[in-house]
């Protein structure tokens, strides 16, 4: 579990960039919901995107997997624009996600739901051929539910329902993965294995959160949005302080590092009042050094 | 859940579809044995046949019974599928071919042509049917089509609120006419398979067997429908557009058969549950066996209203709205049991 943090975030170039957005924004109904977002992603790296709720969190990544087109900016994958050079169907065949979305009352097997992720590459009288029937076990295997291949995905529990739909995102063989809120509704021990599996894929991730010692443990970047805007972006080393604490999430906390892990570890503080600086910096110094 | 192999519940299931289809021959006001009716069936492949051998329980057999048995099939694949694709589009349990109002519109039909013409003729019927429907079908393309977001919420809106605003002319309209207009469109709405005949099957046959393969070209992208709108979306479908183009299909399919057999109700609701039970829907497998399931239905459905009364027809209608409250109401009653 001992992540790549140590290792100092590489400024994405043309070569290293997978994703680019540039000064995105979007508004619906008349109300600025993301306001000029600009950041890069590398490939391979594991990105984590925080932010209070209505920052903007589940909208930027709608606008990432092309399901809203921002009303000014652009996003960039693999320097192409995703809505002037890649049709729905073709960008499906790249970048997969994973949402909260769950059929109900349809009684669709877990296999039926990993499957899906063959839609992307097939025509449409083509039938299933023994390697994507293959394709479809190893999935299913990778995310250990072999034993539930042919349970209804209603039965499932929270992680394991999240488990299958990453095992959907596999069968699609994306180069990125972006997950909304994957470990939300999820006890302990699935959130970290959740996130482990996405990891262990070994393609860049984006995952919004809102744990956010689990965020730092696990992410190479986090972005912090606030009211639309991008507030922080960084390493967790760099983003997460008591101060974007205080200032975005209105909570007092000390962070100090993590005694098993080389990254941030939050201390939230109960009863206090947020503005009240005095409190927080006499009686909690952080520990944690920012340079 | 009860799993068996898929190739013996589709042999099982084509065999008693075969065995329904030779009972269905057999069985009605006048009496066929069996072994008339198969060998009645087997005669009708030797060459050395006769004009003037044709019995009259053989002429019962393919003029009426035949004719009426395919389109009863018909009937029950269409209903079942236009069922199916329905829920699945809008995800919603509920959904009925009928819901969208769809048959409503093909009542309107019938009665204006009933009151404008003056006429029960029964070419017209048809035609007027068909006619309605379609204004209905264009009508909900026109309101949901053009709202983006909540496209599914809308659209079942728009359809009961069609659905209301149809039957509302019909009963104007009834209201003024004379009562013997009001028993046509009676009997017309409760359903029958008394128009079969050789000459219209083509239409029917073309168009539900056209959707049914469009179905199974489009069945990854109905299972992906489920997942949700967004999910959907990001595995490469044009959720609005496909949505629109599943809801032209299955109206199609409830128009032709509103129009040639009246209103049978719940048919389409209740024929892909029962599948869903057992299999999963998405797949060819499961699309077929709906198809088949609703079929074998409504052929039993047709032999009911045959030979529950003497000398009389029941209507269709009646049969399955009977039987489909009845599965309806346990439907419920199961599920709050579970939850």
């Amino acid at each position: 579990m001992n992540s790549s943090n140590d290792q100092s975030l590489s400024i994405p170039t043309a070569k290293t960039e997978i994703l680019s957005v540039q000064h995105v924004s979007w508004h619906a109904d008349n109300q600025l919901i993301l306001d000029d977002i600009s950041f890069a992603i590398n490939k391979g790296s594991f990105t984590g995107v925080l932010g209070p709720n209505g920052a903007g969190k589940s909208s930027l990544l709608r606008c990432l997997y092309r399901y809203v087109k921002p009303n000014s900016g652009s996003v960039k994958f693999n320097q192409q624009d995703i809505w002037q050079q890649y049709d729905a169907y073709q960008y499906a065949q790249d970048i997969a996600v994973v949402l909260q979305e769950t059929p109900t009352h349809f009684n669709l097997t877990v296999y039926d739901i990993v499957a899906l992720g063959l839609l992307p590459h097939k025509s449409l009288f083509t039938r299933e051929q023994s390697s994507d029937r293959q394709k479809i076990d190893c999935a299913i295997k990778q995310v250990g539910l072999v034993d539930k291949t042919l349970q209804n995905f209603e039965h499932l529990s929270g992680g394991e329902k999240q488990r299958v739909l990453i095992a959907r995102a596999i069968v699609q063989s994306p180069s990125l993965l972006i997950m909304d809120e994957p470990t939300s509704h999820l006890d302990v021990r699935y959130q970290i294995q959740v996130i482990e599996l996405a990891k262990s894929l070994g393609i860049t991730v984006i995952a919004s959160f809102h744990d956010l010692n689990l965020a730092s443990a696990m992410c190479d970047q986090l972005i912090v949005l606030d009211k639309g805007k991008l507030v922080e972006q960084g390493t967790p080393q760099n983003v997460i302080t008591s101060e974007m604490l205080s200032n975005v999430f209105g909570v007092c906390a000390d962070v100090s590092v993590h005694s098993q892990h080389n990254v941030p570890h939050i201390s939230y503080f109960y009863g206090y009042d947020t503005h009240d600086k005095t409190i927080q910096k006499s009686e909690h110094k952080s520990e944690f050094s920012h340079d | 859940m009860i799993r068996i192999n898929n190739s013996t519940i589709i042999f099982f299931t084509i065999s008693f579809g075969l065995l329904s289809f030779i009972a269905s021959l057999s069985l009605g006001a006048a009496d066929i044995s069996f072994n008339d009716v198969i060998s009645s069936l087997l005669a009708s492949f030797s060459p050395e046949k006769d004009a003037q051998d044709v019995l009259f329980f053989e002429r019962i057999i393919w003029e009426l019974r035949m004719p009426r048995a395919i389109l009863a099939f018909l009937a029950g694949c269409g209903l079942a599928v236009s069922g199916l694709i329905l829920q699945t589009v809008t995800r919603n349990p509920l959904a009925d071919p009928y819901l969208f109002g769809i048959s409503s519109g093909a009542s309107l039909g019938v009665v204006i042509s009933i009151v404008l013409l003056g006429s029960t003729i029964s070419v017209v019927t048809p035609v007027a049917a068909f006619a309605g429907s379609l204004v209905a079908m264009l009508m909900l393309l026109m309101i949901s089509g053009r709202k983006q977001s909540q496209q599914v919420e809308s659209m079942l809106l728009a359809g009961v609120a069609l659905s209301f605003l149809f039957s509302s002319f019909t009963s104007l309209l009834l209201y003024h006419t004379d009562p013997q207009a009001v028993t046509a469109v009676l009997f017309w709405t409760m359903g029958s398979f008394s128009r079969a005949q050789w000459g219209v099957l083509w239409f029917p046959a073309l168009v539900i067997i056209s959707c049914v393969m469009m179905m199974l070209a489009y069945r990854r992208q109905l299972n992906a429908m489920l997942l949700g709108d967004e999910s959907a979306t990001t595995l490469g479908i044009n959720v609005n557009r496909f949505r629109l183009v599943m809801l032209v299909l299955s109206s199609l399919i409830t128009a032709t058969l509103v129009s040639l057999c009246g209103g049978i109700g719940f048919v389409g609701l209740m024929i892909p549950h029962i599948v869903r039970y057992f299999v999963s829907q998405g797949t060819v497998f499961g699309i077929m066996l709906t198809a088949l399931v609703g079929g074998i239905f409504m052929i039993w459905v047709d032999v009911l209203s045959r030979i529950v009364l003497e000398n009389q027809e029941l209507p269709v209608g009646v049969i399955t709205s009977a039987v489909g409250s009845l599965f309806f109401l346990s439907l419920l009653y199961f599920r709050k049991n579970k939850a």
